[in-house]
């Protein structure tokens, strides 16, 4: 029963090959899991994916559901997470669930969440897109908590400034906490207040009475409370005296101009009233107009003497004795 | 020649190998479940391989789990997972190492073992001496040495992944101070089904191929007294690169069912 090299060769190659054949469909069919069974597919947008990667497991209510079948950047801000889930589940996914990325463990590898919602939302159906919520890095967070720890740094230091002031009995508080005088005095102040606020009761309860009585609406306090004709004229004399203090206002005002014009401007009145050598300049003046006159008088004598002019003055004398003649007839 | 002339001539001798031991495969499923059964000289054989293997496999499996667990706690030390070395070092046991250091032990046992008997008789010509005789040799020859080996090999698989054990707390329980109850308890647990079937399955085909390589060249050896150390050195080789090729498949195909 000797078979042929060609026979031999030929089952050779087939069982080479379809060996081959096994593991390249073992590999496929491994590589995309959930093949067995049907499934359905959902997506949720992120804006951060940490590290999740396709294959990882996908859980709902902390149940392994499926696999993330792929990642797709839409853009800078947008990542489509694809992920294909078990085809029974579907009816206990609603449309409100939330998808959370996690991480399995310390050390473990990332994980898609997806947190039921409230219930009462319709079911999901293959290909709709659920809510997301991204979680915090834990850069981000760490950065946040630097921030928070630098603040409590901060507010500690100060703290203990104001606690150690507070024992130190400084400052009002310190003295309220310490001080057992200034205790008993508050105590008294508000025993005080207390009778005080007391007796102000009382005499606003009479002031009261008094006002609703009849005595009050016949007195001067009375009328001008409830009297609306003196109210009226009150308020016109009021507006009146209002218009006059303005003008006063305006008047003062000019005043006040024209006075600061006169002090500090040149005209002549400014210098009249500010140029010292002008006094002494008219002073001497004066005094040699004085003088200039008494020497005139004497010219004067001296020409009624003289032969040139003394016939002007006779004449003149005789015509101041005409009229004085006429103005007695 | 037909068109196999282009084909280089490694290639082709190649071809010719796998091609030769399909029939070889072919005819022992039809010779299996052809009566009548040799019960007996299967008995034997079955007492020959696992008894005589035996002692190899229990030395082998204790210091593989024992050397495993040395080389790995100071890792596991480092990262403070001290606790899950029972997970670890069984899960790597019960799935891989367990099945594959015993079938390549067994290879070099078995294989080479029944290469040698089978090309001795073949040189000799027991073989052709049988068939004139009436006696089918086939039947009774390599039939019953692959049914022993492929059932012999998953039992001789179970003791080496229990002795590895064993080995394995053996280590923890000096170093860790960690009770073989405690040990075996976290083994038990981290163990499951899609860890023992995968793996069994695996030894079984292990074993067939053992038993198939080793007939084959045996059955198949020529060129004298020379061939028969030829026939037990080939096979080992063939064997223990098939139960490699085995060993990938099946990772790949236990994969998809077990979701390892």
């Amino acid at each position: 029963m000797e078979r042929s090299a060609s026979e031999k060769i030929r089952l050779g190659i087939f069982v080479v090959l379809g060996t081959a054949l096994l593991v390249v469909a073992a590999y496929l069919i491994g590589n995309r899991q959930n093949m067995f069974g049907s499934t359905f597919t959902i997506h949720a947008v992120f804006n951060n994916v940490n590290g999740l990667q396709q294959g990882n497991n996908v859980r709902y209510a902390g149940i392994n559901i499926g696999t993330v079948k792929r990642i797709q950047m839409i853009n800078d801000t947008t990542i489509v997470v694809s992920m294909v889930l078990q085809e029974q589940i579907i009816e206990h996914i609603k449309t409100d669930a939330i998808t959370t990325i996690g991480s399995d463990g310390l050390v473990g590898s990332m994980i898609v969440n997806i947190v039921p919602g409230n219930g009462k939302a319709s079911q999901v159906s293959s290909g709709d897109t659920i809510v997301s919520y991204s979680r915090i890095g834990a850069e981000d967070m760490l950065s946040t908590l630097n921030k928070t720890g630098e603040n409590a740094a901060l507010l500690t230091a100060d703290l203990l400034q104001v606690t150690e002031a507070l024992k130190q009995g400084r400052g009002t508080l310190g003295r309220l906490l310490n001080d057992t005088l200034m205790a008993s005095n508050l105590e008294q102040t508000i025993q005080n207040l207390r009778i005080a606020s007391s007796n102000a009761n009382t005499t606003l309860k009479q002031v009261n009475k008094f006002i609703e009585g009849e005595s009050f609406k016949n007195s001067v306090a009375g009328v001008l409370l409830t009297d609306t004709i003196s109210g009226n004229r009150l308020k016109k004399t009021l507006i009146n005296l209002e218009t006059s203090s303005n003008e006063i206002v305006s008047v003062t005002r000019q005043l006040d101009s024209l006075v600061t014009d006169i002090s500090e401007g040149e005209g002549t009145l400014n210098y009249l009233a500010t140029d010292t050598i002008l006094v002494k300049n008219l002073d001497a003046t004066i005094i040699n107009l004085k003088e200039g006159t008494a020497r005139f008088n004497e010219n004067m004598e001296a020409m009624k003497s003289s032969f040139l002019t003394r016939g002007y003055f006779k004449k003149q004398e005789k015509e101041a004795r005409k009229a004085a003649k006429k103005s007695k007839q | 020649m037909d068109t196999t002339i282009t084909i280089p001539k490694g290639v082709r001798n190649f071809f010719i190998e796998v091609g030769e031991m399909s029939f070889f495969a072919g005819r022992f499923f039809k010779e299996a479940v052809k009566p009548p059964f040799e019960f007996k000289e299967l008995l034997r054989q079955c007492y020959q391989m696992g008894n005589r293997s035996l002692v190899l496999v229990l030395v082998t499996g204790f210091i593989i789990g024992l050397v495993l667990t040395l080389q790995s706690r100071p890792t596991l030390v480092e990262f403070g997972a001290e606790s899950w070395m029972p997970d670890m070092v069984g899960i790597s046991i019960v799935r891989e190492l367990g099945p594959v250091i015993t079938a390549l032990v067994c290879a070099g046992r078995i294989a080479s073992g029944i290469g040698a008997e089978l090309g001795s008789m073949r040189v000799t010509e027991q073989i052709d001496a049988m068939e004139v005789s009436g006696t089918n040799p086939f039947k009774y020859l390599v039939v019953t040495r692959i049914l022993a080996a492929t059932q012999m090999l998953p039992l001789l698989v179970i003791v080496g992944d229990a002795v590895a054990l064993y080995g394995s707390a053996m280590v923890e329980n000096f170093k860790g101070n960690v009770s073989f109850q405690l040990y075996f308890y976290r083994v038990f647990d981290a163990l499951s089904f899609g860890d023992l079937i995968p793996a069994t399955i695996k030894s079984f085909f292990f074993g067939f191929a053992i038993g198939l390589v080793g007939c084959f060249k045996g059955y198949n050896s020529k060129k004298g007294t020379a061939g028969v150390g030829l026939a037990a050195n080939s096979a080992v080789v063939f064997t223990s690169m098939l139960l490699f090729v085995i060993d990938f498949i099946a990772v790949f195909i236990s994969d998809i069912f077990f979701d390892l």
